[in-house]
C-alpha cells in the first residue's frame, strides 16, 4: 500500500510496520506516470494491434513452417536422387521469402526497424543457384526463425486470449446469478491446474468472494497488454536476429569496405610521395645537375674562363644542393617518422614542440602500442596540430594520449574559434580523410566536436594492437 | 641560320623552368616564352611563334600527359614546328604516339640529359631544324623488347652500337664523333645494317629513324 504524504515521503506500511522512503518529486512523478501508464494501457490501440500482428504472422509463419517443413522433408528423402536436392533448395529459398513476409509485416504493424538481409546472389548455372540455395545463410536463419516463431505464437495468442477471456468471466461472475451461470472462466489457469483449482472458478459464494473474483478480474484486464507485450517482445528479438543481416555478413562487409579504404589510402598515400618527390626533389636535383653541367662546361673554355659566371653557378648549385636535402627529409618523415623509433611519447612530444601553437602534452601509456597504431596515432596528431595552426585562430591546444584498457584514446583539443566539420576540415587538409580512413581501418573511431565559438575537441580511439 | 633558335618552354617546375632560360639564353637562344600550363603555352605559341617548344609531359591540372596531348595539338596545327618533349620518366607508348607517321621534329628525352649541357643544347638544336632526338633510355626500351632478337643477332656489336645512335635520330658525322671512328666507317656500318635488316634505305635522318623503330617495334 503505498500512499503519498504532503511532502512528497511515500510511506509504506509494510507487515504492519510502517517505514518512509524518501521520494524526491521527480521520482514521485514517474511512478505516477507509470501507474497511469499500466491503467490507460488496454484501453490504447497498442495491445490489439500487438494482438493482430501475433494472429497475422503466427498465421502467416504457420503456413510457411507447413510448406517449409514439408518440402524440407521430401527434400531430405529425396536427397539421394537431384531432384531432392532442388526440392531442398526451393523450401530454403521459400523459407527466405516468407522470412521476408514476416519482417515486412513487423515493419508495418510494429513499426520494427529491421534492415533487409543481403539480397540473394545465384551463382550462373542451374548448379550455382542450387549450391547458393543451399548454402543461403539468410535462409536457413529464415527456416529456424519459422520453427521458433510458430510454437511461440500458438503460446502467446493462447495466453493473451485466455487472460483477457479470464478478465471479462471474472468482471461478469458476480452479476450471472447464484447458480453458476455466465461464461466460465476457463483460460490459462483454470486449463492447466483443473477447472475446479482455483476459488474464483467456482459459482458465487457470497458477497466478499463475489468481490474478489471481480477484482481479480481487473487484474487480469491490466495483465493481459503486458503479457502480449512480453511475447511481442521476445518475437522482436527473433525477428531481427533471425530476419535482419547476418551480422556475419555484416562484419565482412565492413572488413571488406575497410580494406577497401585503407588500400585507396596506402596508394594515395604512395601517389603523394611520387608526387613529392617527382615535383621537389627529382626537379631540384635536376636543376642542380644542369648548373653543374653549365659550370664544367665553362671550366673546360681554358681560353676564356668566365670565373664570376662559374662561381655563379656553383653557388646556386650548392643552394639546390642544400635544399634539395632539406626537401628529401620531410618526404622521408611523412613515410616514417624517424622520432617514431624512440616511442610515441617521444615522438609526439617532439610533434607538440614543433607546433606553431602552444601546446600541452599528456601521455600516460603503460603498454606500447603495436608500430602501425603508433603511426597512426601520430600522423593523427600530426594532422591535427596542422588543422589548428592552420584554421583554428587558437592560442594553446592540449594533446592528451592515454590508455584506457585496451584502447588508446588521442585527445586533441584548442581554444579557437571551432565550427569545423569533418567535411570541412577534410577539403582543407586531404590528410585528414586519409587519417579517418587510416583510424577505421584498424576498427578505431574518430570524433569531433567544435561548435561555432570553440572549443574544438576531436578524440580518436584506436585498440592498442589491432 | 639565320639569328639565334627561338625556344618556347612549358615546364611547371619553376627551378627548372628557370633554370633552363639561364641555360638557353646562355647558349645564345632567344626565348619566346617560360610558362608553367598547356593553355599559357598555347596562347604563347600564337602570339610568337617559336622554332621549336620544349614541352614537360606531366603538366597541370591533371598531371598526367597534358604535354603530349599539347604536343600532338601544336604539331597538327603549326608546320614545321619542332617540339621536344621533356620528362622525368620514359614512357615508351609516348614515343610511338609521337612517331606515329612523322619523326621530323620530334624529341623526347629524359629531364637528367640537360646535365650534359652540350649533348641537349645539340639535341634541341636538331630538332629544331627538322631532325630526331630520342632519349638513348627509349631505344634501349625498344632494343630490350623487340621480339626481332634473332634479327639483331647477325649484327656485330659494332653494329648495333651504330643502330641505337641511329634511332636516337644522330646524323652519320654525329655517330662518327660518338664512336670516334670516321663518317666513312660509320657509313659502312649504317649499310651493312639495311642490307642485313632489310631495311628500305634512306638519306634522311629522320626517316633512317622511322624505318629502325618500325623494324623494332614489328
Amino acid at each position: 500500500m503505498v500512499e503519498q504524504a504532503e511532502d512528497s515521503e511515500v510511506r509504506v506500511r509494510l507487515r504492519g510496520k510502517e517505514m518512509s522512503l524518501a521520494v524526491t518529486e521527480e521520482q514521485a512523478a514517474r511512478m505516477k506516470a507509470t501507474a497511469r501508464h499500466i491503467v490507460r494501457e488496454p484501453f490504447t490501440k497498442r495491445p490489439w494491434s500487438e494482438l493482430g500482428f501475433f494472429l497475422v504472422s503466427g498465421g502467416l509463419a504457420g503456413v510457411g513452417l507447413a510448406f517449409v517443413g514439408i518440402t524440407m522433408v521430401a527434400g531430405v528423402a529425396l536427397a539421394i536422387t537431384f531432384f531432392g536436392l532442388a526440392v531442398l533448395a526451393l523450401s530454403i529459398r521459400s523459407a527466405r521469402g516468407f522470412g521476408g513476409w514476416n519482417r515486412a509485416l513487423a515493419r508495418s504493424m510494429l513499426g520494427e526497424k529491421v534492415d533487409d538481409p543481403e539480397p540473394f546472389a545465384g551463382r550462373r548455372g542451374f548448379l550455382g543457384w542450387l549450391q547458393s540455395s543451399l548454402r543461403d545463410r539468410v535462409g536457413w536463419r529464415s527456416v529456424g526463425y519459422l520453427a521458433l516463431k510458430v510454437p511461440w505464437a500458438i503460446l502467446g495468442v493462447f495466453v493473451a486470449l485466455s487472460l483477457w477471456w479470464d478478465a471479462f468471466a471474472c468482471l461478469l461472475r458476480p452479476f450471472s446469478g447464484s447458480n453458476g451461470g455466465g461464461p466460465p472462466v476457463w483460460g490459462l489457469v483454470p486449463n492447466l491446474f483443473g477447472s475446479d483449482f482455483f476459488w474464483f472458478n467456482g459459482p458465487p459464494q457470497g458477497f466478499l468472494h463475489g468481490l474478489a473474483v471481480f477484482l481479480l478480474g481487473f487484474v487480469f484486464l491490466f495483465a493481459a497488454p503486458w503479457v502480449m507485450r512480453g511475447f511481442v517482445n521476445v518475437d522482436r528479438l527473433l525477428i531481427r536476429s533471425l530476419l535482419g543481416p547476418d551480422p556475419m555478413a555484416t562484419r565482412v562487409r565492413s572488413l571488406e569496405q575497410a580494406r577497401t579504404q585503407t588500400v585507396d589510402a596506402s596508394a594515395a598515400t604512395l601517389r603523394r610521395i611520387e608526387r613529392d618527390l617527382h615535383d621537389g626533389t627529382q626537379a631540384q636535383l635536376v636543376a642542380l645537375a644542369m648548373r653543374l653541367g653549365m659550370a664544367k662546361e665553362k671550366l673546360e673554355d681554358t681560353d676564356d674562363v668566365d670565373l664570376d659566371r662559374v662561381r655563379e653557378l656553383v653557388d646556386e648549385a650548392h643552394r639546390g644542393a642544400k635544399e634539395a636535402i632539406a626537401e628529401l627529409r620531410d618526404i622521408a618523415r611523412g613515410i616514417h617518422p624517424p622520432a617514431l623509433d624512440i616511442g610515441l611519447e617521444g615522438a609526439l612530444a617532439t610533434l607538440a614542440a614543433r607546433s606553431a601553437v602552444p601546446t600541452d602534452l599528456s601521455v600516460d601509456l603503460r603498454t606500447r602500442p603495436t608500430p602501425a597504431i603508433e603511426a597512426i596515432a601520430y600522423f593523427c596528431v600530426a594532422e591535427l596540430l596542422a588543422n589548428v595552426a592552420q584554421h583554428a585562430q587558437a592560442s594553446r591546444a592540449s594533446v592528451s594520449c592515454a590508455q584506457q584498457g585496451t584502447w588508446l584514446r588521442l585527445v586533441v583539443r584548442d581554444d579557437g574559434r571551432g565550427g569545423a566539420q569533418l567535411t570541412t576540415l577534410g577539403s582543407t587538409s586531404s590528410g585528414l580523410v586519409g587519417l579517418t580512413d587510416r583510424v577505421h581501418a584498424v576498427d578505431g573511431r574518430l570524433n569531433l566536436v567544435s561548435p561555432p565559438g570553440g572549443p574544438t575537441v576531436v578524440t580518436v580511439d584506436l585498440p592498442l594492437s589491432p | 641560320m639565320v639569328g639565334a633558335l627561338r625556344v618556347a618552354i612549358a615546364e611547371d617546375s619553376a627551378i627548372l623552368r628557370d633554370g633552363l632560360v639561364q641555360l638557353l639564353v646562355d647558349r645564345g637562344f632567344a626565348i619566346t616564352g617560360a610558362v608553367g600550363d598547356p593553355v599559357a603555352l598555347r596562347s604563347s605559341v600564337a602570339q610568337n611563334p617559336p622554332d621549336v617548344a620544349v614541352i614537360d609531359i606531366r603538366m597541370p591540372p591533371t598531371f598526367t600527359d597534358e604535354g603530349l596531348r599539347l604536343a600532338l595539338e601544336l604539331r597538327e596545327r603549326y608546320d614545321g614546328l619542332g617540339i621536344l618533349l621533356f620528362s622525368q620518366y620514359i614512357e615508351t607508348r609516348y614515343a610511338a604516339d609521337l612517331l606515329a607517321d612523322n619523326a621530323a621534329g620530334i624529341g623526347y628525352l629524359l629531364k637528367d640529359r640537360v646535365a650534359d649541357v652540350s649533348d641537349f643544347v645539340e639535341a634541341l638544336e636538331r630538332v629544331a631544324i627538322g631532325g630526331t632526338a630520342l632519349d638513348p633510355e627509349v631505344v634501349t626500351q625498344l632494343l630490350g623488347a623487340t621480339r626481332r632478337t634473332d634479327s639483331l643477332s647477325v649484327l656485330t656489336a659494332r653494329e648495333r652500337e651504330v643502330l641505337s645512335l641511329m634511332a636516337e635520330g644522330r646524323s652519320n658525322a654525329a655517330i662518327a664523333g660518338a664512336l670516334v671512328i670516321s663518317e666513312g666507317a660509320v657509313e659502312k656500318h649504317v649499310a651493312n645494317i639495311f642490307a642485313k635488316l632489310d631495311l628500305p634505305v634512306s638519306e634522311n635522318n629522320h626517316r633512317r629513324v622511322l624505318a629502325v623503330l618500325r623494324f623494332l617495334e614489328s
